[in-house]
């Protein structure tokens, strides 16, 4: 019943911070005026439609998504300060958008999202080579960390040797909203395919969180369902990442704020974490728009002043 | 079928353009063309803003990182006041929006990325400004020229600009070593042979360090490499007082700069003129503050 709750605040938290999103801004619009902002012959359409509503939807979708990885990570790495951060796949598609903004600037600027893409992906690829499908949680984590800190020095020695193209380079690491639209939400739609595979694999992840004897001698085979839910929470990664650049923290903190909430059964806590992923990110871009009109923060600079601070908290609270 | 089709339309466009003043130019994405003369005009970079104001027209709206004291003063001084439309690198689309702009003009370099969605607001004119040289922004300056229907004024005035740096370039001497520079936190950032800054000192028949004459924009430089870089005449800009010029003075490598020994370095303090403005106004301004410092008794 409390989850039930829990779970219908949070969506009502996410409509309501949506109609703020629509409303604030450089210019604030009245209830009527939002409306008209769907009729192409409005004088606030551009706004509505093509600025405000889809950076919501954006967020939404992100949010969500970062989350739910984030989640499925935790769920089978065990272990609370897990992210996806720790299987590499931000700071491999941070590195090939890097290389291509510093090493092809001429290259339009069309190609940024594939090259991240295919950038977070081969580094999932090279992670799985390096471990195998057999090896522990602690190995991959171990392994996943060690080759971020591979890609962000990688990513250093770039913008240090480049340092023309930086600007940009460091406009994107931060991880933004700014400037996507209905074009960059087509191009995510595709993988939202595998947020009801993720729900399926609630169930083997709670037997999981139960440590890998019981969970094997309860009939999950441990091994397949790591994979499948790293695999899942790779393509979720990758491909938000490849839109919005790096947004830090998403993936950690939001399943532990929906813990907190609604507990650990994953049937529950993965659609929870999704809606408070949506949250953070809806509320993070929210005001890094309104903090200083017009001024444009980066959303990934409000989500890494909330997330800090909560990490190192866990940090403590672990030891 | 489709080629008469073609042909018709572009007659009909050329009858009509007889009518509206149609203007089609080549920007750095293809072809731009606008129908009638702009009167709300929102420029996202400062050379714009420069170009606008030597042909008497005032942009309603202009990313200067809300902070007006960005555009120079003798700019300031010719345009009216207008609306702050958020930082250079990610404007604020809504308020470029709610500003109902008939003409944007945007920066290659940071704003093709939102190009799509610009010309959703208006239409846009993208033209080269950041990381550009001197020549290749009094180009973009003429195409605006036409593109605001100034075309003769713009001319008149490129001609008048042209005369101008000329007579300041008889003022100054030919053929020496000038290097600009940024005193930073850690290092100073040399603004080399394809900078702005290079190209203006080259415009006045001056020269820039030949090891990076065909770098553009900045070259990140600790004390070793403007050793090995080491410019006769040196021009810093010191634009706050916690920069590494600190820490170098106080180091014998610095002593061993030529253009220290020969006194020939010299500080500047405003951040605008000479490294953001990237103007016709700026290009006059800097041959004027180059004339003031290098003819200084010694």
């Amino acid at each position: 019943m409390k989850t039930l709750l829990s779970s219908f605040l949070l969506a009502l938290l996410v409509a309501f911070i949506v109609a703020l999103s629509l409303s604030l801004g450089a210019v604030s619009l009245s209830f009527e005026q939002i409306l008209s902002g769907f009729d192409a012959s409005s004088e606030f359409y551009f706004t509505i439609h093509e600025y405000r509503l889809p950076r919501s939807i954006l967020a939404i979708l992100v949010g969500g998504m970062m989350a739910l990885s984030g989640a499925l990570v935790q769920g089978v790495i065990r272990n609370p300060l897990a992210s996806p951060d720790v299987l590499g796949v931000s700071q491999g598609a941070g590195l090939a958008a890097v290389i291509l903004m510093t090493i092809f600037p001429s290259v339009s600027i069309f190609w940024l999202p594939w090259a991240a893409l295919s950038g977070g992906i081969i580094a999932a690829l090279f992670l799985w080579f390096l471990c195998g499908s057999h090896s522990g949680a602690i190995k991959l984590a171990i392994t996943g960390v060690a080759m971020a800190a591979l890609y962000s020095s990688a990513v250093d020695f770039l913008m240090l040797t480049k340092p023309l193209e930086v600007n940009n380079a460091l406009l994107w690491l931060t991880g933004s909203l700014w400037g996507r639209g209905w074009n960059q939400i087509t191009m995510l739609l595709p993988w939202l395919v595998l947020i009801p595979f993720a729900f399926s694999l609630a169930k083997r992840l709670n037997l999981i969180g139960l440590g890998d004897d019981v969970a094997t001698s309860l009939g999950t085979s441990i091994s397949m369902t790591r994979l499948w839910a790293l695999t899942i929470a790779v393509g979720l990664t990758a491909s938000c990442v490849s839109i919005c650049g790096p947004i830090g923290f998403l993936g950690l903190i939001a399943p532990h704020l929906a813990r907190r909430l609604v507990g650990g059964r994953h049937q529950v806590l993965l659609p929870c974490t999704m809606l408070v992923g949506m949250v953070i990110l809806l509320l993070a871009d929210l005001v890094a728009r309104i903090i200083n009109p017009p001024i444009e923060l980066s959303a990934g600079i409000m989500t890494a002043i909330i997330g800090a601070p909560y990490f190192l908290w866990l940090l403590f609270k672990v030891r | 079928m489709k080629n008469v089709l073609k042909h018709l339309t572009i007659l009909l466009l050329v009858c009509f353009s007889a009518f509206s003043h149609a203007i089609t130019i080549k920007d750095s994405k293809g072809s731009f063309t606008i129908k009638e003369t702009p009167k709300r005009i929102v420029v996202l970079e400062y050379s714009f803003v420069d170009a606008l104001a030597i042909v008497g027209i005032s942009p309603v709206g202009i990313a200067d990182d809300k902070d007006k004291e960005r555009i120079i003063k003798p700019i300031r001084d010719i345009i009216d006041d207008w609306q702050s439309v958020g930082t250079r690198s990610q404007p604020s689309l809504e308020t470029i929006s709610s500003l109902k702009p008939d003409l944007i003009i945007a920066d290659m370099d940071r704003h093709e990325g939102i190009y799509k969605d610009l010309q959703k607001i208006a239409p846009t004119l993208i033209l080269p400004s950041r990381r550009e040289t001197y020549t290749r922004l009094l180009e973009a300056s003429a195409i605006i020229g036409k593109v605001v229907n100034k075309d003769q004024e713009m001319q008149t005035r490129l001609a008048q600009h042209k005369n101008t740096m000329a007579e300041y370039a008889q003022q100054l001497p030919k053929g020496i070593e000038v290097q600009f520079g940024i005193a930073l936190e850690n290092y100073i950032s040399l603004h080399p042979g394809k900078s702005y800054s290079g190209t203006v000192i080259q415009a006045l028949g001056m020269m820039t360090p030949d090891s990076i004459k065909d770098q553009k924009a900045s070259v990140r430089s600790g004390l070793e490499q403007l050793l090995s870089i080491n410019p006769k005449h040196f021009i810093i800009g010191q634009y706050n007082d916690n920069n590494i010029l600190k820490v170098w003075q106080n180091e014998f490598l610095w002593n061993l700069l030529s253009a220290v020994k020969s006194k020939q370095i010299y500080f500047m303090d405003d951040p605008n003129v000479w490294s953001r403005a990237r103007g016709i106004i700026a290009a006059e301004i800097i041959a004027q503050d180059l004339i003031r410092l290098l003819n200084q008794p010694k």
